[in-house]
């Protein structure tokens, strides 16, 4: 009877696991639509990376009435995303999309396996197959816009960057940052520091409160974890302490009054893509970039703050901002590599 | 001097979490158990300690007295739990290990999906802030230091001392390193011995909760699923680490927490390092300590891991 009562207990707790390892969510289904899977390894409605995909289908979705049809899994390791893609393949969806460069290996596998099916995965640069599409946002840009700001209001000439982890996007958008404030203030110091996690709240807002105790007065970051840091932010309500984002959904969320401006990834151009080249019989083999020149951004001011931004400021931005429409690969971002932090 | 004015102030609170945690688990292994779900019942106690206020608040500031019942309901579950782990290995006598293991995945596993059910995507709180302690927060150097810190930050570090005194001090702290050491002899001058360990196990559930409400309510003032991020598991470490003693215990988090507060500073400062070593560095530096403290192997309770049978004469 013992034994019984513990293997009930044991099972119990480890279903509870299960149970919660992954949902999935899917849209009503036509006939004729494209069918488009998401396998992200956080939520849907996570305030930056998932949710940021996740709104880029949706968007897609209702500018192309009936065309798309689509399903998510949620909280999926790389090493439970196999699984899911194999129903998905064999439920016939046509487009495969696991959002993370980590789900690059088994994306790879299985776009072998299943060759007229098209996948993709991003943040990357990389083609690692004919039916396989890659993404990477050219986030230098979206830095360099929110860097400018950033140099031309800090008072303290210090500036705190909270990263995940100097790689993808990520280090992308800090560098175009670092080359935004150096831009426009030479004497700023950009104070980089990195969490080594994306989804590490806690250790993003022991990063934040460090740089502000070492005087930073502008703070950033990106990837979920960011979060984190702009709640750390907010603890300082009554001081000159400001954040600026790489997520809109930042400016809407309770510590939005200390959000100045955010841009954010606009993936309905990626999926918009992707459509569009199935349509024409590509199924992959094709890095699709995202920039402001192919809407693959989007930049906002936080309206509740529109105050703080000076109009030298407002032109310096738009004046960046639409260099950055006109032409992709501008030269005021296009050497990001190079950037040192030290 | 403001560098390490900085990096020492942020070290402290920085602990917290680890110190309440680890002496709740010092707690379960003087009374010969093991507990590896601490994990779990921190991302219980999380989860429950930022639901009370959010319920109420909906993200805007609450009174306080919200803030404190998240605290007080995180504690309580946090104990529920440590007495549904006393009845897995104390009265079935699972193994310690597994049962440990999968308490932590049924914490973690629970504490996602109840948030995504009552609370849905990552939402904030105002939770506690600050309470600077009034004319001791402004004695240069040492005010910004000791008395400028959240309220759970004084508690973590009023409970060392109790928890010295409790454990070597008073009976029951007789009975729990009695049942932990030598549970037969403990049995045979009339102690409880699967009582006083449920009440151990109890008391480090408690203790595991409220680390866990800390970092939702004090430190992150959010919940997320990775919210713990293995701090559960240093917790575990923390205590072969200190020996089994609060103090030591405490100089172990403390440390822990400087190097984590000192890597980020470094980070800051700009040198051309990987940063990959920096955030190693403190869980490297307790490997090492713990490989170096050789003599903590015949220091523990002897009892550790071992159910207890009286009817059994092994």
């Amino acid at each position: 009877m013992k034994k019984m009562l513990i293997l009930v207990l044991m099972f119990s707790m480890v279903a509870s696991m299960a149970f919660s390892a992954g949902q999935a969510e899917a849209a009503a289904t036509t006939s004729k639509a494209i069918k488009i899977a998401l396998i992200i390894e956080s939520t849907i409605d996570d305030k930056g990376w998932g949710q940021a995909m996740y709104d880029g289908i949706l968007e897609a979705a209702a500018k192309n009435p009936g065309k798309i049809e689509y399903s998510v899994s949620e909280k999926m390791k790389p090493v439970d995303a196999g699984s899911a893609i194999l129903q998905y393949a064999g439920q016939g969806y046509q487009i495969i999309i696991g959002h993370g460069a980590q789900f690059k290996n088994v994306i790879t596998e299985m776009a072998r396996e299943y060759p007229k099916i098209s996948f993709a995965f991003g943040t990357s640069s990389d083609i690692v197959g004919p039916n396989v599409f890659s993404y990477m946002p050219e986030s230098e840009e979206t830095g360099y816009l929110n860097g400018l700001i950033a140099g031309m209001l800090t008072k303290t000439n210090t500036i705190g960057l909270v990263g995940p982890v100097d790689g993808g996007d990520a280090a992308r958008y800090n560098r175009g940052f670092v080359l935004g404030v150096k831009a426009v203030n030479a004497k700023a110091n950009v104070m980089v520091a990195h969490t080594g996690s994306f989804a590490d709240f806690v250790k993003a807002s022991e990063v934040a409160h460090t740089q502000i105790k070492s005087g930073a007065d502008i703070l950033t970051g990106s990837s979920q974890q960011a979060l984190g840091a702009l709640r750390a932010v907010a603890d300082y309500r009554d001081k000159d302490i400001w954040w600026v984002g790489q997520d809109l959904a930042q400016i809407a969320i309770p510590e939005g009054y200390k959000v100045l401006s955010a841009s954010s990834y606009n993936y309905a151009a990626v999926i918009n893509t992707m459509v569009a080249k199935l349509d024409a019989g590509i199924l992959g083999g094709e890095n699709i970039p995202m920039n402001f020149n192919n809407n693959g951004f989007v930049f906002q001011y936080n309206p509740a703050l529109k105050s703080k931004i000076t109009p030298a400021i407002e032109a310096k931005v738009t004046e960046a901002l639409n260099a950055f429409k006109a032409a992709r690969g501008n030269a005021a971002v296009v050497n990001w590599k190079d950037v040192k932090y030290n | 001097m403001t560098f390490i004015l900085n990096f020492l102030s942020l070290g402290i609170p920085f602990s917290v979490a680890l110190l309440i945690a680890s002496l709740g688990e010092m707690f379960n292994q003087r009374a010969g158990i093991f507990n590896l779900g601490c994990e779990g019942i921190m991302a219980m106690g999380a989860f429950l300690g930022m639901l009370i206020p959010y319920s109420i608040g909906r993200g805007a500031d609450v009174p306080g007295i919200y803030n404190y019942l998240g605290l007080l309901v995180a504690t309580g579950v946090g104990a529920l739990l440590g007495l549904f782990f006393a009845m897995v290995v104390v009265t079935f006598r699972a193994p310690q290990g597994i049962a440990g293991i999968g308490l932590q995945m049924f914490g973690v596993g629970t504490a996602g999906t109840l948030f995504r059910h009552f609370v849905g995507g990552t939402q904030s709180i105002p939770g506690i802030n600050r309470a600077p302690i009034p004319f001791l927060a402004d004695i240069p150097v040492l005010g910004p230091l000791f008395f400028n810190h959240n309220p759970l930050v004084y508690v973590a570090f009023f409970l060392v001392p109790i928890a010295w005194y409790v454990l070597f001090k008073t009976p029951w702290g007789l009975r729990v390193r009695a049942v932990g050491t030598h549970p037969r002899a403990a049995d045979s001058i009339g102690i409880q011995v699967n009582k006083v360990r449920f009440q151990a196990l109890a008391l480090g559930g408690a203790l595991a909760g409220l680390a866990g409400a800390y970092l939702s309510l004090c430190q992150a003032k959010m919940f997320s699923d990775e919210i713990i991020a293995g701090r559960g598991f240093i917790a575990v470490a923390l205590v072969y680490f200190g020996h089994w003693n609060p103090v030591k215990i405490m100089g172990g988090a403390l440390l822990f927490s400087l190097a984590q507060a000192l890597q980020l500073a470094i980070q800051g400062l700009g040198i051309d390092f990987p940063y990959e070593f920096l955030v190693m560095l403190p869980y490297v530096l307790v490997i090492l300590v713990l490989t170096l403290s050789r003599k903590a192997q015949h220091m523990g309770p002897t009892a550790l891991g071992k159910p207890f049978n009286r009817e059994m004469r092994t």
